[in-house]
């Protein structure tokens, strides 16, 4: 007599397994890559806030710190503004990402920025009378912590500038390690809770106003649900 | 008293984590943008002249949030809608140039207070634009004038429910994890993996 179990669908074992290993994975997949980026979550969410409002606690420019210094130095004659640039600053004792500020009308001076979160050094060369000015800008823990959201190297448009210095990019690495994992952890939660039959409703209603919420902002803002009460009161156009 | 403690949190964990999730991909997606995109303002079409608009010389004398507050039945007569993203004076033309943003359009009103005309120029941002600009929205700058719109009310709410959103997540998962004795040890040597590398580039970076 054959047994309730021997009437089920037949799902090939492979495929059972491969599934089932999956399901696992997700599950694991979602709290290991939480707990790995938890302190660059706390980091940039927390530096999100910063960013948004202006708290004074967390101020940090009227306490920085600025020095000016002078020094002898011989500016390496390369063709490659980048090569003189960090010869430069190695001899000046700074590191950080070389930022280039703004056209040279003047050949005799050479003039650049080295920024890292929490320092800015203004580096004045003057290669014929071998000397160099510096000007260092230090900012307080508020200051490296808002620098360090935001800390790319580069900047849309701006053709000139591009990531220099190996410990930028080993940052930004980590920034879009740090996406890719969010990115995950969103797809693998969604899909242990579509294996949740008693949670899907709730669920759904969750999902649904957090969709609806964005998309009154992004794909159809909010200002223009009124666009039909504005049109009226357009002026003609010339 | 703990098992309702636990079952409370993760439902939510749950239901928290589902209402953010297209937040929390709008700002992990933007990022990609945001760091590797070299992408410039590309220049706006010409566009429609409006004329006999109702402007006074004071408009030309405000500053901040009053410029912006005295601009905007301006800009709602023209029909022109979002965030002014700043309000560019040129005095000795007497004309103001007026940014005014949604995600993944920009508008530029060109005022000439002289002779009371506007020329309005929008161009389609794109996608990744919209995502940077939500990204990055409101944020440090411009701060006297910034949130001019209804959009950007909205958008600064949810940007704020999505951090402290996120940050309830963090703690209760860790919470959840806790529970969980069979994942503790691997779970221990990820948090001490990711505290490790995150303080040794932080230090890196910043020293």
């Amino acid at each position: 007599m054959p047994s309730r179990i021997e009437t089920l669908p037949a799902v090939r074992p492979s495929a059972r397994r491969a599934l089932d290993t999956f399901k696992l994975w997700s599950r694991k997949g979602h709290y290991y890559l939480g707990l790995y980026f938890l302190f660059f979550l706390w980091l940039f969410a927390f530096t999100g806030l910063l960013l948004n409002h202006s708290w004074m606690f967390a101020e940090f420019w009227p306490n920085r710190k600025v020095s000016k210094f002078e020094r002898p130095v011989e500016v390496p004659q390369t063709d490659n503004d980048l090569d003189r640039a960090r010869g430069l600053t190695t001899r000046l004792g700074i590191k950080g990402e070389i930022e280039w500020t703004a056209a040279r009308p003047d050949s005799t001076v050479f003039e650049f920025r080295v920024n890292r979160p929490g320092h800015t050094s203004s580096v004045t060369a003057y290669p014929e009378q071998g000397r160099a000015v510096v000007e260092q800008i230090e900012i307080n823990t508020w200051g490296i912590m808002r620098v360090l959201h935001t800390f790319t190297g580069v900047r849309a448009g701006d053709e000139r500038n591009y990531r220099d210095w190996f410990l930028t990019t080993l940052w930004v690495i980590s920034m879009d390690a740090v996406s890719i994992g969010l990115v995950i952890m969103v797809f693998s939660g969604l899909y242990m809770w579509y294996g949740l039959p008693a949670k899907r409703k709730l669920g759904s209603a969750a999902l649904m106003l957090g969709t609806v919420c964005l998309r009154i902002v992004y794909l159809r803002p909010a200002v223009d649900i009124l666009e039909p009460y504005r049109t009226a009161a357009r002026p003609a156009v010339a | 008293m703990g098992k309702r403690f636990y079952v409370v949190t993760r439902d939510l964990h749950l239901y928290v984590g589902l209402f953010l999730s297209p937040f929390v991909l709008v700002f992990a997606i933007s990022v990609f943008y945001l760091v590797h995109s070299r992408v410039g303002r590309e220049a706006a079409p010409p566009g429609r002249v409006v004329s006999n608009l109702p402007v006074t010389d004071e408009l030309e004398r405000l500053s901040g949030r009053d410029q912006v507050n005295s601009v905007r039945p301006l800009l709602d007569r023209l029909g022109v809608r979002g965030e002014v993203s700043f309000i560019r004076r040129i005095p000795k033309e007497h004309r103001l140039v007026i940014p005014v943003l949604v995600p993944g359009r920009e508008t530029t009103v060109e005022l000439d207070l002289q002779s009371r005309t506007a020329t309005i120029s929008e161009r389609s941002t794109g996608v990744s634009n919209a995502l940077i600009h939500l990204h990055k929205m409101p944020g440090p700058h411009n701060v006297n004038i910034r949130v001019n719109s209804s959009y950007m009310r909205i958008w600064r709410w949810l940007a704020d429910v999505t951090t402290y959103g996120l940050l309830f997540l963090t703690f209760s998962g860790v919470y959840l994890w806790a529970v969980l004795r069979a994942e503790r040890r691997v779970g221990i040597g990820l948090l001490s993996a990711g505290a490790i590398s995150f303080c040794g580039i932080v230090y890196a970076v910043s020293h």
